[in-house]
Order: C-alpha cells, then structure tokens, then sequence
C-alpha cells in the first residue's frame, strides 16, 4: 500500500468515525453504525478509565482533603485548614527544595535534550556497528535506576572511591563527590542526565527519520553550511518533537524520586533535597502526613495547571 | 505543521520502506569521516558505559574473605545460595509480568478509540491522559498506602502490581494509539460492511497486525515495574515480599559492604531488561508518544 492511501484512510478516520457534520447528512444505517461504535468505545475506555480513577483521581482528591487535616499514615486528623500549607511555606527546607528543583529539572531536560540530539544526529549517519553502537547508548536508561545508583555510588562516595583517586592523582585534591554540598548538586544532576539522555536519543532519533531528505539535498545544492543546515532546516523540523520531549522530560525529572534518594537521600545537610525528596522524607521518615501531602498536592496543582497550558501548546503547534 | 504532514510522520515512524532512498543520498558525503565518528562514538560509548562496566566486572572478582583468584562466579553461587535473591528474583518477574499482561490488555482497547474516535470525549480522555502522567507519584502513593492499609494490600505483591498498572498506562495508551494510526482505517471499514463487528475488527484485524505496538507497549510496562523503586520501598515490608530492588539495600546494612555480592545482585537485576531490550529493542518506539500527543 502506498504511503497516499495511508494517509488518506487516516484523513477519513480523523473525520469519519464518531463524528458528526461531516458533511453530508447521515443515512440511518450510518447512524446506527455510530451508535453501535460509540456503545463499544465506552466498553473498550471503561477498563483504564476505572484504573485511573482509583489510582490516580481518588489519591488525590483524598490528598488534597488530608492536607487539610493533622492526621498521620493510621488516622485522619481534625480539621486544621491551611494550616500545614502555612506552617510548609514558612519554612526554609521547602523553598531550598523548590530552587533545586527547578535547577535539577532544567540541567536535567535541556542537558540531556542537547547530549541525545547530537548522539541521534552521529548515530544517523552511517558508521560501523552504528546499530549495536544504538543498543548500548540505551543501557543508562534501560538498567534499574537502583544499579546505577549503587554503581555511581562505588565509583564516587568515599574518599577511596576510583574517581577521587582519580582526581587526587591528577592534583585536584580531595574531590568530595557527595560529601560537599554544591558537588553533591552537580553529582546528582549529572546523574540524572546521564539516566535521561537515552531517552532523549531515542526522541530525537525518531523526529530526525521523519525529516524529508530531499531539504538536505535543495539546502545542499544552494550551498548552505552544515551549522545553516541545522539552524535553519533541522531544528525547525525537529521542533514538535523536541518541544514533547522538553514536557515529557520536565515531567520525569519534577516527579524523579529515586536518582535522588538513592544517591544522597536529599543530603548532605539537605543540599540535593528536590519537593518529591521532601514530601517523602516528611510523610515517611518524619510521620508528618498533613505537610508531606500537602506538599505533594502543592506540587500536583502547579503540575497540573502547566501540563494543561502546555497541552494547549502542543495542540497548537500542530495544527499550524 | 498540518495535519497529514504529522500524520506521514507518525507513519514513517514504522515504515522502513523510506530509509534506502536516504541512506543513499546521504552516503556519499558521509563516507570520509566514517571512521572518525566511529571513534568519537566509541569513546563517548566506553565514558557512559563506565559504571556498567563496572557493576559487571566488580560482580566476577572473589569478594571479601573468598580464596578465589581471578575471575570467579562464586558470587553469583552465594547470593542464590546464602541469601533470599532467589525467592526476590521470583517475586520481581512475577509482579512484572503480571503489570505486562494487565497492562496491555486494558491500553490496547482504550488505544484504539484514541486513535479512531475524533469526538470531543476522545479528546477530554487525552487530556486526562496527559494530566495523570504529569502527577507526581508520591501524591498517589501516600493515600494509596491508607486505602490498601485498610484492605490488605500493604505489603502484598498484588497491591503493587495494581499500582504498576496504573502508572503504565498513560504512556501505554499513547503508544498503542500511535501504532493504531498506521494501520488504514479502510480494513475495518470492509469487515464491518461484511457485518463484523467493532470488537471482532479491533481483535481479528487490527490487534493481529499490531505486533510491533503491542510489543513496545510491552517492553516499556516491563522497564518500568521491574525498574520501579518508590513504590516498592514505600508498600512492600517484609524480607519475602521484597523485589529485587529493595532486597538489594538490605546488603549496605553491615558495617563494611560487600562489593561482590552486591554487584552480582546488580547483575541479575539489570540482565533482564538489558536482553529483552537487545533482543526487541527495534520494536521499541518512544518517538511514537509524541504524535500519540499531539495527534489528537
């Protein structure tokens, strides 16, 4: 089948099923077609509609009320009103937290972004054993993040660590790798970009097979640079893909617990500490349910408020 | 970007019948710094591989208090032998196939409407789809801990399969709908003027052609409950329940850590997913979630 055909069924799939005003007025049969399709799409939606309403909608309609209350994990509480939300903002660990968030988020997409775009773009020309090459740049991302963890951890921790005494032979003295607080910043969000660029690779690798070729070869033929060629010609192609993988990215590493918590548990004197660390290490560590949930529906709020805009956003650059 | 344009994008995502024309167009100026590229990628390979690299070779040297010299899988006998990694390996494959199966099978139907249906309910549930995956996780997993608490699902593999389930599927979805596209909406069509109905086409006509979807649906519901961390720490308790992942922290607990036997644990944690991913990984597509998006 041709590639036109393909695309024409889908134009008719976009217009055609569960849709009326497509034109032409509907012929009973049709109508009873539609009736019987919208009848099954109920049946085939129920099931994952109801898996999320239990596990996602119902947690946080009961978080959003819990966080109004002084309970813990076994009782409910009184009503206490914005009481944890107040006594929450008031306190430096939560903005020291919300700051490195927002650090270790934006390092973590657009770090990562920029590692596997260019790793896609070497990986589309041709090289030897380019595919198993493929493979094995997906390892960060495919190994448990629990391995990795307790690898970067042997290769970094203590003092007697390989890469310390890596560093201390070349004469940069003793390198702290997460016994220093800004270190253990840099640490952590290295690791994530390292956790995340495969991801990123994969992203960008299937935006740049989408590319038309024969750009390359017009772009070739008026004589335009390899930087013009992909300032001007490839990232504008690549931009929808590129702009997903910033929201999806963004979403991972607001959300990521454990690259965190299995490296420095949100320490040294809580320097690494993101809002994710926080929440679970209030509610967890410290039995405080009613701030711990209401900094996770603090956090669920503003997620959810930018995930809306920035659907609208995708939706719009679409369609343009 | 119009609509079709998008549309052939998503399509030329699992059509290889394009990728012949480009390579030889492209090839010809490539071919002089072949070997260069092949180097700097081979360099850039061994720098991230490094702490893989690592896990696997600290896993075959004898551990503390071994005779062994060299290279020895004596670990590997230990860790089966002397600990539960055994009975955490079983547990871990368990809840994970189980997450696969129940995972699929609920994301492929509701895949399907979201890639045929084009009502405003359609677009409604994508929306959710999009909320939901960008709530954080310790949101849901404090008062599911309360709920499953009252119902016993604490400390019980079945509770955290459920959530599993749960937090595969937006992403499920997504990728099962962005494979339906490819498939022509006109085989459907000839089987229901043949009077077959919605569900008899959706099984007989386009599940049977959706290997690759339902495969990469597969591989990323396995990746991420063999892979999950959080909500294993938080609900399972006890040393038979553990997965992998949480069985793994029990050997920091001494005073000095035994490096080989936890690297050989780290082994048998990461060969799993690492060969289901060399033996399927052409069948993955997470390229396909950005259309899914966008599409719709």
């Amino acid at each position: 089948m041709t590639t036109e055909s393909v695309i024409g069924a889908l134009k008719k799939a976009r217009s055609g099923v569960g849709n009326a005003g497509s034109g032409k007025p509907a012929s009973e049969r049709e109508r009873r077609r539609r009736f019987t399709h919208s009848r099954a799409f109920v049946f085939f939606v129920l099931p994952s509609l109801i898996l999320l309403v239990l596990l996602n909608l119902y947690p946080v309609i009961y978080a959003g009320l819990q966080s109004l209350r002084n309970g813990d994990l076994l009782s409910a509480g009184n009503f206490v009103g914005l009481n944890n939300y107040i006594a929450m903002v008031q306190t430096p660990a939560f903005w020291h937290a919300a700051g490195f968030t927002v650090v270790f988020t934006l390092v973590g997409v657009f770090g990562s972004w920029a590692i596997g775009l260019g790793l896609a773009l070497l990986l589309r020309t041709r090289i030897p054993a380019g595919g198993v090459f493929k493979v094995l740049l997906l390892l960060p991302w495919v190994v448990p993040v629990v391995v990795s963890a307790t690898s970067w951890n042997w290769l970094v921790a203590t003092p007697q660590s390989p890469l310390p005494v890596l560093a201390q032979a070349l004469g940069l003295g003793n390198v702290l790798f997460l016994a220093d607080p800004t270190l253990a910043q840099v640490t952590v969000c290295v690791f994530k970009v390292w956790i995340s660029f495969p991801f990123m690779m994969m992203m960008m690798s299937s935006a740049l097979a989408s590319v038309d070729v024969n750009v390359y070869e017009a772009s070739k033929v008026d004589g335009a640079t390899a930087f013009q060629t992909f300032g001007r010609i490839t990232l504008p192609m690549i931009s929808r893909s590129t702009y997903i993988s910033w929201i999806l990215m963004t979403i991972f590493c607001v959300n990521d617990f454990p690259s965190i918590f299995l490296l420095t548990g949100g320490g040294p004197v809580n320097s690494t500490q993101t809002l994710v660390v926080l929440a679970y290490s209030t509610v967890f560590q410290n039995f405080q349910t009613g701030p711990g949930v209401a900094i996770a529906f603090m956090m669920t709020i503003v997620l959810v408020i930018i995930a809306t805009v920035l659907y609208r956003q995708i939706r719009k650059v679409n369609i343009e | 970007m119009s609509v079709e344009t998008s549309r052939a994008a998503i399509v030329g995502q699992y059509k290889t019948t394009a990728r012949p024309i480009k390579r030889r167009t492209l090839s010809q100026a490539q071919e002089r710094g072949k070997w260069w590229r092949f180097v700097l990628i081979l360099v850039i390979c061994a720098i991230v591989l490094v702490p893989i690299i690592a896990v696997v070779l600290l896993s075959l040297e004898p551990s503390l208090g071994s005779t062994a010299r060299g290279v020895t899988l004596e670990n590997f006998g230990k860790i089966f032998s002397e600990t539960s990694v055994g009975a955490w390996l079983a547990n871990s494959l368990l809840v994970t196939i189980v997450t696969v199966v129940i995972s699929v099978t609920v994301a492929a139907p509701a895949g399907y409407v979201l890639s045929r249906g084009r009502s405003r309910l359609v677009s409604g549930y994508s929306l959710i789809l999009f909320i939901v995956q960008s709530l954080p996780v310790v949101t849901a997993v404090i008062p599911l801990f309360i709920l499953f608490a009252q119902i016993g699902l604490v400390d019980n593999l079945a509770g955290v399969t459920i959530i599993y389930v749960g937090s595969t599927m937006s992403v499920a979805i997504w990728m099962m709908a962005a494979y339906f596209d490819s498939i022509p909406i006109t085989l459907e069509e000839a089987a229901w003027m043949d009077g077959c109905s919605v569900f008899g086409s959706f099984t007989r006509i386009v599940l049977r052609n959706s290997l690759p979807g339902v495969l990469s649906t597969a591989i990323f519901a396995f990746l991420l409950a063999w892979n999950d961390y959080l909500v294993a720490v938080v609900f399972l308790r006890s040393d038979q329940n553990y997965t992998l992942q949480i069985g793994l922290q029990t050997f920091f607990q001494q005073n000095q850590t035994n490096w080989g036997l936890v690297m050989a644990v780290a082994v048998v944690m990461m060969l799993p997913p690492v060969l289901l991913f060399a033996a399927l990984n052409k069948y993955f597509s997470v390229g396909g979630i950005g259309g899914s998006l966008a599409g719709r």
